[in-house]
């Protein structure tokens, strides 16, 4: 099984790695990532650093969300309107080795496309680092401090975010029947799991004043879609300006990979009842 | 080899849903069907007849409305019978990326050829199928011919004992579909099932031991091919050097007999056999 699942993840990565798209996203993250560096004094008194780290870290999960939720989509129909996904759907290989063989191979693709732009952003900010911190000093203020660790624990949680979003689509994908259907629907299922914070924070405010309706469609949101804001920790975790709770990384990779078995489980059990 | 039929189709049944309404569309209407082991078998029809659906229920890929069905006498849906299967879908389109070789290789992989097994699998389905120079190119740059005959191959790469090929000879020029037949043949003779699907007539006939015509989701005809196309009571005699005199002469005797000679002309060889002769060496 996992063998099945490691070839066709090896087949789907290469094919990726070949679409224009990636090379074309990737180039534009690369370009807004890069851009961000002339305009580093428009920082709106936040910080040269806070300002290059916000904008690369913007672009990544921008142009990431968008590559993570089409590419799984283009796989997925790409291989079942040409009829390949026929060809190998009659070999021994199940639905769901087949699904998870997408999965991962899309993943990771979106591990290069991830740790590639955080390479990036890295670079950008320990080359300007010498700069700021000499400015710093003679202001007499703390100086920031980019974290090598903290970048890699970021491109981490955001490579985890990325595959939920990824998971999404597929769940999506194996439920629709047209590509452009599963892009619309999983792009409003991201912006629902989003925004999905704020319906937690209402639940949690004694103050909010709810009708049992409300409360109650608040709290499905809730239950159904991940926060995928809650990763958004990297500004922090990079130029360490404040503490993060021990434990908060581990948790949420705990949490990512609870919501991947989840929704990867009602991908592969959906696309076990589609017919081909 | 075991008694049990190749694909055993017991009343199935397949109703689609169309349109918003949810429109009943029967594309296979209570068909019972049994393809015996070791056989080239025909699966003839009109476009739409469910010759392809009545396939990929069988091979698991499409749940049936109601009827039941076995793959090799297990269920197709098991590991077991998949693994002993191979098949082609009509028009097949593969990763453009990877070259012949490397596709072989990963549906070797795929179908679980053990790894030591996998390179000598791979060179002996691309030379069954004479694709073992242009192996090494990359799928995207084959004609329609050569796309056949690399699906072909990693349907076969892991020798399996059904093989299942829908119109695999759609699109591709007689002396390209020539060679297809070859293979097809080559196949039967190592003992193989052989399910083909297909508008070429002319070549079902050449090739297949039994066929079964689908109409409207029905079956209409299904028997041995010499059988089912052979005209009972009619004879057919060739001769070569008659003269006006020997022709009178032999009505005369045949009709002492009780014989009547419906028709005397010359034989016409087919149009494909004249094409194939003319253009012998033109393959991709």
């Amino acid at each position: 099984m996992f063998s099945r699942i490691f070839w066709i993840a090896r087949v789907t990565f290469l094919e990726a790695l070949r679409q224009r798209f990636l090379a074309f996203l990737l180039l534009l993250a690369a370009a807004f990532i890069l851009g961000s560096v002339p305009l580093r004094s428009i920082d709106f008194g936040h910080g040269e650093l806070k300002f290059l780290a916000d904008l690369g870290f913007g672009a990544l999960f921008l142009f990431g969300s968008i590559l993570a939720v089409v590419l799984p989509a283009q796989l997925l129909y790409g291989e079942i309107d040409n009829r390949t996904a026929l060809t190998l759907l009659a070999k021994p290989v199940g639905r769901g080795e087949f699904l998870l063989g997408k999965f991962f191979g899309s993943w990771a693709v979106l591990g290069v496309f991830t740790f590639a732009l955080t390479g990036l952003i890295g670079i950008i900010l320990l080359v300007r680092e010498p700069d700021v911190v000499a400015r710093a000093m003679a202001l007499q203020v703390v100086p920031p401090e980019v974290s090598v660790v903290g970048l890699f624990e970021h491109a981490l949680l955001q490579w985890l975010r990325l595959g939920i979003i990824v998971s999404l689509a597929l769940l999506v994908g194996s439920l629709a029947q047209t590509f452009l259907y599963t892009v619309v629907v999983g792009s409003m299922a991201v912006l629902a799991s989003q925004l999905v914070w704020i319906a937690q924070d209402t639940l949690a405010n004694p103050e909010a004043v709810l009708s049992t309706l409300m409360r109650g469609a608040l709290w499905l949101t809730t239950r159904l879609f991940p926060n995928l804001q809650g990763y958004n920790i990297g500004e922090t975790l990079v130029l360490a300006q404040s503490t993060v709770l021990p434990g908060t990384v581990s948790s949420l990779c705990l949490s990512a990979a609870v919501y991947l078995v989840l929704i990867l489980f009602l991908a592969c059990t959906a696309f076990r009842r589609r017919e081909i | 080899m075991t008694d049990k039929p190749a694909i055993s189709v017991q009343d199935l049944t397949k109703d689609f849903r169309v349109g918003l309404r949810g429109v009943k569309l029967r594309a296979v209407d209570h068909l019972t069907l049994s393809i015996p082991r070791g056989q080239v078998y025909g699966l003839l029809g009109p476009n739409g007849c469910g010759k392809s659906t009545t396939l990929k229920i069988v091979l698991g890929l499409v749940p049936a409305t109601s009827g039941s069905f076995t793959l090799l006498g297990h269920d197709s849906a098991s590991p077991e019978a998949r693994a002993r299967i191979g098949f082609l879908p009509e028009a097949p389109y593969f990763h453009r990326f990877l070259t012949g070789r490397e596709l072989v290789r990963y549906c070797a992989r795929l179908s679980g050829v053990a790894s030591n097994r996998v390179d000598a699998a791979t060179d002996e389905a691309l030379e069954l199928a004479s694709m073992t120079e242009a192996g090494n190119r990359r799928v995207g740059t084959y004609s329609k011919g050569m796309l056949q005959r690399i699906g072909l191959a990693q349907a076969v790469v892991h020798d399996p004992e059904l093989i299942v090929l829908d119109e695999p000879t759609a699109g591709v020029d007689p002396v390209g579909s020539a060679a297809i037949g070859k293979m097809i043949q080559a196949m039967r003779q190592r003992g193989k099932t052989i399910v083909l699907c297909s508008h070429l007539l002319g070549q079902v006939e050449q090739v297949c031991d039994r066929i079964a015509v689908m109409d409207r989701g029905r079956l209409v005809l299904e028997g041995h091919i010499d059988e089912v196309l052979a005209q009972r009571g009619v004879h057919q005699i060739s001769v070569e050097g008659l003269t006006p005199a020997a022709r009178q002469a032999a009505e005369e005797a045949l009709s002492s007999h009780g014989a009547h000679v419906l028709k005397v002309d010359h034989p016409r060889q087919t149009l494909e056999d004249l094409f194939r002769r003319l253009v012998t060496g033109s393959r991709d």
